[in-house]
């Protein structure tokens, strides 16, 4: 296989890194806080996408054409709105639940899931069907031989990253950042030195469905489509880079999720089978990890008092 | 009237009560007549609960179980015969019989054991592929198909033995539904077993008796030929059900329950926990795979999209909903699950929402289920 | 214990009375018709333009004073998926007050439920699907069909498009029976045309990424991508096309003749050749009467391409039961028999696979947002140029 054509699929790969990144990161965030898998990710990854549209048909609406301004109109509403839900869904559904037995949150988020997933097939208008996402990225691109490198695949990927490093830096260099590690490691002690613990659970599910909606909002702009199940896949495949990364991880969520990337890119190459095994292929190789590495490649560090 | 007798007759007042109202709400075709009845019952419900009057039932229950579940049995056999000329009443209730016998399966995983299962639907469609593939290509008789269904979902249950063993809590829910996706992905890019197009299954044939062709007596009477389905379904629900309990009330299920409620502790006092958690998996997903290889069979026609995700979280939420732990109460949400969408037609479309958000409400509110799971008794004869 | 009797009683007498009162309603002159087709999903806008124009039919019937009958459709969505059509067929086949119906778009679907409707005895005419396997596959006396079949289609474009100069293909189609058969009759007719097939690739039906297809394919450097499947992967496939920067010529079957396709990918579909068969709507003998009763209706979806069969096949059922009577056996009878029947999309006559002959295959091709007749466009004249011609 010559250089190009091995460049593309480089290339293809990172683009989807990234955006299993971002949701993972999302997973990664709540977990470390809350020890909750909210599984309902991926559908909030959705219905922010659908949001993201929806301004962007209000703000054709209103004749306003500038792409630029259209694409930062999408961008804020599907960012801000997605945390907005993400902040209610804490405060009602998975903070009265912290206690019980982890398979009912479990349950309850995919349900959850499952509710934004049907309301919107339902509700939005000719929702089952899918809906063309406008092409807001410039579309040139440069062909060296027989790669082609797409210049909304380098913006997106450059995006992506910002929105990493900016959540590295968040989590690591300010004060919230600091009382979010401080709830993730101890809840009762982090309330002590007098965090505002259900303030901060709010900021945290914020954070990561706001990070959520932009992934969304990216897989939008590079398929140009979206359709109601879109979250359901990605929810899962960015729940299994979490956990292979190591829950409560960040960077353990950021390299799950570009190793499962590369699976998939590995499977749809290298398989002497059509491409579509590549799935099949990436959960068969991530239970055989959960199989080798319990709780992940970086393993937790977690005691359980008997 | 002694007590004995008197708790006899409540019991059995509760089950003539049920079977009419089973008979008339599926035989009821006008929506707002559906409304009124569900309205009207929902009402008796709680009337019955606030006066105690369900807690008599129960008792009645188990002081006469003999008694009880051969009267059920017998009042299910009365709703068949009342509805035999009907095809689709029959095929609601065959498919209620084949979705409980699952759902105990199920119900031995993690209502008893504690060993988390999301990639149930792929389990029964193990059991559909099986029984489609042999039906078609051999001649064994199709029985013992049924046997090999729940053979083929164990065995396929095996590949996840090992992660489902080293894995606790989030990471084993993960396995589990990586694997459910996996195994539809699987079919549908796998042409060999039909791909997405699915596979044709020839119906059932027991002894010559074909239970693909309506029972004609004499030139009048023409009976649906999904009796022959809904007793096949009968049966297996019925020995599915037996199973559970005597597991239930042996030393294994005491184990099985020790395992789900402290695993170390478990451990210490010298319990198997690999062992059981294998049993308990595979114990359950040979009941889920000959429920799937007798569905196959019913509906002449599978597809990998009848066992998406969402299907499995069906089959989870019938657990959850009834009761974890709950024979019984698998047994109503079965019927409510799969009944309430069918006649409700308005609501078709919504179905998976409103079932959603009821089992959100039922978990925010009465996470024990409709049918909590009493308990153990130690002394015969004795309930908490 | 005396209050919860007097509920359950005066519930058990109402829903007695209810039943009884429903069951009396019917023993009038109601006669139930089924529809099924796609009316959610990727496909949906031909599923509801075909319920729309058989409800059409059926609005005229019950309008009209001479007929025997008062006709009700019960339209049941088959999703465009094999087991929720089995599902919906099953329902409307055992429901004993549905005489017959007029079933399916796609043809994945068709072939999983004709078992159905022989099993249950339910006469049936298909719209659109256009596998020859629903009709030839089988010997069900209660399967027929008004629309073709894909090979004629195949045939046509093969010869049409080699015609053209075009040497190579690559073909992409989905795994589905349906896709299965426009790969099998296209690349049968293709080498009698002289074509030279350079690669094939089976996607699944939900597949998003098509990248690493696309990726081989590009390397093939083929003239022209044919695509055997539905709209909604056609639309990713093209515009996928496009950002790997394919410079190929865009060839698909009457799976993505659809607004859907032009809607979802804006100036991109500039170009695409389509073929379906039965002539354009306004040269068929009742094209014009249908589109004009269509509009008085008010429906706001467009019949799309197979609403006039769908009207044509419900105005056949309609006539039938008109004739014999509301009869599962009889209407299927009669059925079976016809032969040179009028209708608007011209005569129609089932052969003993209850396959009706369609003769005419017309091309289309996209021309400023809207599907175009090849005849009738600048493409033909030479105004405008495919990729790849000179």
């Amino acid at each position: 296989m010559d250089a190009g054509l091995l460049g593309q699929f480089v290339a293809n790969g990172m683009m989807l890194g990234m955006m299993y990144a971002l949701v993972a990161v999302g997973f990664t965030l709540f977990f470390g806080v809350l020890d909750v898998i909210k599984f309902s990710h991926g559908d909030v990854l959705m219905v922010g996408t659908f949001a993201g549209f929806s301004a962007y048909l209000g703000l054709s609406a209103m004749g306003i054409d500038n792409v630029f301004v259209q694409l930062v109109g999408i961008l804020v509403v599907a960012v801000c709105s997605m945390a907005f839900l993400g902040a209610v869904i804490a405060r009602y559904l998975v903070l009265p639940l912290k206690s019980a037995p982890p398979l009912n949150i479990l349950l309850i988020t995919l349900m959850l899931g499952t509710v934004l997933r049907e309301a919107v097939r339902l509700f939005f208008p000719d929702g089952s069907n899918p809906k063309p996402f406008p092409y807001l990225l410039p579309t040139d691109t440069w062909s060296f031989g027989s790669f082609t490198l797409r210049a909304d695949s380098v913006i997106l990927l450059l995006g992506g990253l910002l929105v990493i490093v900016g959540v590295h830096v968040l989590i690591n260099k300010t004060k919230m950042g600091l009382a979010m590690r401080a709830v993730a490691q101890d809840e009762e002690t982090a309330k002590c030195m007098g965090i505002n613990f259900n303030m901060i659970v709010l900021l945290t599910f914020a954070l990561g469905s706001g990070v959520a909606a932009f992934a969304g909002v990216m897989n939008g702009l590079y398929y140009n489509e979206i359709n109601f199940s879109m979250g359901l896949l990605l929810g899962v495949i960015g729940f299994s880079a979490a956990i292979i990364g190591g829950l409560g991880n960040i960077y353990g969520a950021i390299l799950g999720g570009f190793l499962f990337a590369a699976l998939q890119t590995v499977g749809a190459v290298a398989l002497p089978f059509s491409s579509a095994y590549k799935d099949v292929f990436a959960f068969a190789v991530v239970i055989a990890l959960m199989v080798w590495r319990p709780t992940g490649l970086i393993a937790e560090k977690s005691s359980e008092r008997v | 009237m002694t007590d004995k007798s008197k708790d006899m007759l409540i019991g059995l007042t509760a089950i003539v009560l049920g079977s009419v109202f089973l008979i008339t709400f599926i035989a009821i075709e006008s929506q707002v007549g559906i409304l009124a009845l569900i309205g009207m019952t929902a009402i008796a419900v709680v009337v019955s609960a606030r006066m105690g009057i369900s807690k008599r039932i129960s008792e009645a229950f188990s002081s006469n179980e003999a008694l009880m579940n051969g009267t059920v049995i017998v009042a299910l056999l009365v709703v068949t015969v009342w509805f035999r000329e009907d095809h689709f009443p029959l095929l609601m209730i065959a498919t209620v019989m084949l979705y409980l016998t699952a759902c105990l399966g199920l119900n031995i995983q993690f209502g008893y054991t504690g060993v988390v299962n999301f990639s149930g639907a792929a389990f029964f469609g193990v059991g559909c592929y099986t029984a489609a593939v042999l039906n078609q290509h051999t001649a064994i008789p199709h029985l013992m198909v049924v046997v090999l269904g729940g053979v083929a979902a164990a065995l396929v249950g095996s590949i996840l033995i090992l992660p489902v063993l080293r894995t606790r809590g989030h990471y084993a829910a993960v396995v589990t539904i990586a694997f459910g996706i996996l195994f539809k992905t699987f079919l549908e890019v796998n042409d060999t077993l039909g791909g997405p197009q699915g596979l044709k299954v020839p119906g059932m044939e027991v002894l010559g008796w074909n239970f693909n062709s309506n029972i004609e007596i004499g030139d009048e009477i023409e009976l649906s030929f999904y009796l022959n389905y809904v007793a096949i379904g009968l049966i297996l629900s019925v020995l599915a059900f037996a199973l559970t309990r005597r597991v239930e009330r042996s030393w294994v299920g005491l184990s099985l329950d020790a395992v789900r409620l402290d695993e170390t502790v478990a451990a210490c006092f010298g319990i198997n926990i690999r062992r059981w958690k294998i049993t308990a998996f595979t114990l359950g997903n040979v009941l889920v795979g000959m429920a799937g290889a007798v569905f196959a069979m019913m509906l002449g026609f599978i597809a990998p999209t009848n066992f998406a995700f969402g299907d499995s979280l069906i089959l989870v939420s019938i657990v959850l909903l009834g009761g974890m732990g709950s024979p019984w109460g698998t047994v109503v949400a079965a019927g409510l699950v799969i009944l309430l969408p069918e006649k409700l037609q308005a609501i078709q479309e919504y179905r998976f929402l409103l079932y959603a958000i009821v089992v959100i409400l039922i978990l925010l509110f009465r996470p024990q289920g409709l049918l909590p799971r009493g308990l153990r008794a130690y002394v015969p004869g004795w309930r908490g | 214990m005396s209050v919860l009797r007097k509920s359950t009683v005066s519930a058990i007498a109402l829903a007695m009375v209810l039943t009884v009162g429903s069951g009396l309603a019917e023993a009038k002159d109601k006669v139930k018709v089924g529809f099924i087709g796609p009316l959610t999903g990727g496909v949906s806008a031909n599923g509801i333009g075909g319920r729309n124009s058989a409800d059409l039919a059926v609005q005229l019937r019950n309008a009209d004073a001479n007929a025997k009958y008062e006709y009700e459709m019960v339209a049941l969505d088959d999703e465009c998926k094999p087991n929720v059509g089995v599902q919906v067929a099953t329902k409307a086949a055992s429901d004993k007050h549905i005489i017959g119906g007029v079933t399916h778009y796609c043809s994945a679907v068709a072939i999983g439920a004709v078992d159905i409707y022989n099993k249950f005895g339910l006469p049936v005419i298909v719209w659109a699907a256009v596998l020859p396997d629903i009709t030839y596959g089988n010997k069900h006396k209660e399967v027929h069909r008004v629309n073709g079949t894909m090979i004629n289609q195949n045939d046509v474009a093969a010869d049409f498009v080699a015609g053209l100069g075009y040497r190579n293909w690559v073909i992409i189609h989905d795994t589905t029976d349906y896709g299965k058969g426009h790969n099998k009759y296209f690349s049968e007719a293709l080498a009698k045309s002289g074509g030279k097939i350079l690669a094939t690739f089976g996607v699944t039906s939900e597949q998003q990424d098509f990248t690493a297809e696309l990726t081989k394919a590009k390397a093939l450097n083929p003239d022209v991508i044919y695509f055997g499947g539905l709209t909604p992967i056609g639309v990713r496939i093209r515009s996928q096309m496009e950002k790997l920067g394919i410079a190929a010529e865009f060839q698909g079957t009457s799976g993505i003749m659809s607004d859907a396709f032009i809607t979802g990918l804006g100036p991109l579909a500039e170009g695409t050749l389509a073929f379906r068969e039965g002539a354009p709507v306004d040269k068929l003998p009742g094209g014009k009467f249908f589109v004009q009763k269509y509009k008085e209706q008010g429906y706001p979806e467009s019949p799309e391409a197979y609403g006039p069969f769908a009207f044509a096949a419900m105005n056949l059922l309609l006539d039938t039961i008109e004739e014999v009577g509301p009869n599962r056996k009889k209407v299927r009878k009669v059925l079976n028999k016809t032969s040179d029947r009028d209708s608007i999309v011209g005569k129609i006559s089932f052969d003993d696979h209850g396959q009706n002959t369609v003769a005419a295959i017309t091309k289309y091709v996209v021309q400023d947002g809207k599907w175009v007749v090849w005849e009738d466009s600048e493409y033909a004249s030479g105004k405008r140029m495919l990729v790849g011609m000179k």
